[in-house]
């Protein structure tokens, strides 16, 4: 069965929506990357503000990937900088693009604006395909591909990490989403006599 | 599940989109009289036939265009909207 951890969710505010809010952990377990850092540019002048910076960037839909980070192609000028391990060279992008004259597009304020989970677990696939419509099989969907659709019934961005799925999507609805992840792994346990 | 095909994002659940009505011409404020300015504002178009529509995928806010038999319902063809303007 799965069990709720103590693992801290965002957006933390004492008493809101998402205090207490616990994440599952077991065959399925989702962790909260929230505080981690990140970095989006968005509208006319970001592909080739980041593109003068030499930082390769991906088709539409696609990622890549620039000194340790992953580098996401959410749309022609819309793209997404996550730096779970590169917080150093986010850094140096971030002082350059303040430092630098337009254009050069706007903060999308992703590190605000969404939550960033990870799905991982045993059963992984099964639960995924139970929060999601698309066929996320890996001869379906690569390493490098990027789906922008609905997870747990919540708009989301989600691509393959190396130990599951990353889930980006609104910070606000944090403790829904635990809520539906949670419901669709006791289900999946539910289902092989597990519970 | 109907499925429509987003240009960007290949085909989705149409529940992951948004209709935005059919793309028409914006009349110029200055040059349009009382009567068709208000018809342009107030009165839709109810007829037969294929028209071209705004359509938003959401969870990407991506807006392109489509296609649509006003009769069958049926989707003939989306695209981006760029086509349009090239066109144009």
């Amino acid at each position: 069965m799965a069990a709720g951890t103590a693992t801290r969710v965002y957006p933390f505010m004492p008493g809101g929506a998402a205090d207490g809010a616990k994440l599952v952990s077991g065959a399925v377990a989702l962790s909260d990357l929230t505080d981690k850092p990140r970095f989006g540019l968005k509208g006319g002048g970001s592909a080739a503000w980041l593109a003068a910076q030499g930082i390769p960037l991906p088709a539409v839909n696609r990622m890549g990937e620039h000194r340790g980070m992953r580098v996401l192609r959410l749309g022609n000028e819309d793209i997404l900088l996550l730096a779970e391990d590169a917080g150093e060279t986010l850094v140096q992008v971030k002082a350059a693009w303040h430092a630098a004259t337009a254009p050069k597009g706007y903060s999308s304020w992703r590190e605000e604006g969404w939550a960033w989970m990870r799905l991982s677990g045993p059963r992984l696939a099964e639960a995924m395909s139970g929060l999601c419509a698309l066929d996320l099989r890996p001869s379906k969907f690569g390493a490098d591909d990027i789906a922008q659709t609905r997870v747990g019934h919540v708009e989301a961005v989600t691509f393959r990490s190396p130990t599951g799925f990353d889930i980006l999507f609104d910070v606000t609805a944090s403790a829904y989403f635990a809520r539906a992840v949670a419901a669709v792994a006791g289900h999946t346990d539910q289902h092989r006599g597990l519970s | 599940m109907k499925l429509l095909t987003c240009p960007m994002n290949g085909p989705r659940n149409i529940d992951e989109f948004q209709s935005f009505g059919p793309v028409r011409a914006r009349p110029d404020p200055n040059a349009t009289a009382d009567r068709d300015w208000s018809r342009h504002l107030f009165r839709a178009e109810n007829r037969k036939g294929v028209v071209v529509e705004w359509w938003r995928h959401v969870p990407s806010n991506y807006f392109f265009l489509a296609e649509r038999d006003l009769v069958s319902n049926e989707i003939l063809r989306t695209f981006d909207a760029s086509e349009l303007r090239d066109r144009a």
